[in-house]
């Protein structure tokens, strides 16, 4: 690769991380326990599928989306044996933060509203609901992701949606 | 999916991810930067080529300043009033310096260190375009070494970059 291949190569993955970050960043999240967490697994497998996978042909962002979940499990595993080494109490207590941007003229709580809902979904639907709707992989691409078959994908996400609605007031327009 | 399923994927979908941390957008870049073979990274990254324009100025830096040292002195010793008891020591005074005999300074290094790189915001790029402002701020060093006594010279300067690149908005 040339001097000017490489410099337009790494620009365009610059631009790619700036337009995707942020989903990846969400998906992350959902097999994380904070944040910071997130940042750590994505910026992990995102250096390490550029170094050695960025010229493999396919949806590099289904192909990241796999190699994050795998980073997130291996940070969980190195989690728990630090927490269980140093003889820590798991609190469960999850940072809050907000999950969504907030938008010009957007009903506030309602996005709040949202955010705790999807937060009480049980985790296997919430990362199918994650994957379907702000990553908008198939969900074949999610079974191979979760590693389960692409009818239960749809199921989890069919229940979700349907927990999301026994919770959620339908939204008010106009 | 029933109608009421269906609106509230549209409602879920209307909703943007978090932004990501500019912070952490940053950090990963350094990494891909530094990952770039030295010959690859971009050419404003690096002024370590001394084959570079950069170093046209720089070149004769060395040189222009040390002749314009031995001028100067030259000048203020040709202004003094010669005391009139030193003739004999006027006499035995060395040839005057020649510009053949300025020590000649090449330069040896030059590298830069990126401290900080800032994501500015969007701005309006060329016509109608989007672009984003990125600053990044380098502390440069630059050395030039006198091969006949050793002698070095090393200048540290701090230089702002400011890179405007076109934005793009994908909704999907």
């Amino acid at each position: 690769m040339d001097c000017m291949e490489a410099t337009h190569d790494h620009g365009i993955w610059k631009h790619w991380l700036e337009a995707h970050g942020p989903k990846l960043l969400l998906c992350a999240r959902q097999w994380t326990r904070s944040l910071a967490d997130a940042e750590d697994v994505v910026q992990e497998a995102f250096v390490r599928y550029w170094r050695h996978q960025r010229h493999l042909p396919g949806d590099p962002q289904a192909l990241l989306i796999t190699s994050i979940r795998r980073a997130a499990l291996d940070h969980a595993r190195r989690q728990a044996r630090r927490t269980a080494r140093e003889g820590k109490a798991d609190g469960g207590l999850e940072e809050r933060e907000c999950t969504f941007e907030p938008q010009p003229g957007e009903d506030a709580d309602r996005r709040h509203e949202i955010e705790a809902a999807l937060q009480r979904l049980p985790a296997v639907q919430r990362e199918v609901l994650v994957l379907k709707i702000w990553n908008a992989l198939t969900f074949e691409q999610i079974g191979e992701t979760l590693e389960i078959p692409p009818n239960t994908a749809a199921s989890r996400y069919r229940y979700a949606l349907a927990a999301l609605r026994k919770e959620l007031k339908p939204a008010c327009h106009g | 999916m029933d109608e009421s399923l269906q609106e509230l994927e549209n409602e879920l979908k209307s909703l943007q991810p978090r932004r990501a941390p500019a912070r952490w957008l940053n950090q990963i870049n350094r990494e891909l930067a530094a990952e770039l073979p030295a010959s690859t990274r971009p050419r404003y990254a690096s002024a370590t080529n001394l084959g570079s324009w950069k170093w046209l100025g720089w070149r004769t830096a060395g040189p222009a300043v040390a002749l314009a040292l031995v001028a100067a002195v030259g000048l203020v010793n040709l202004r003094r009033p010669v005391p009139s008891e030193v003739p004999a020591l006027l006499a035995a005074a060395p040839n005057p310096v020649t510009p053949a005999a300025v020590p000649a300074y090449v330069p040896v290094t030059a590298s830069n260190v990126l401290y900080d790189l800032k994501d500015e915001g969007a701005v309006q790029g060329e016509g109608e375009a989007l672009a984003r402002r990125v600053r990044a701020r380098y502390v440069d060093t630059y050395t030039w070494k006198n091969p006949r006594n050793n002698a070095s010279i090393k200048w540290t300067v701090p230089r702002d970059e400011i890179r405007v690149v076109p934005a793009s908005y994908n909704p999907n």
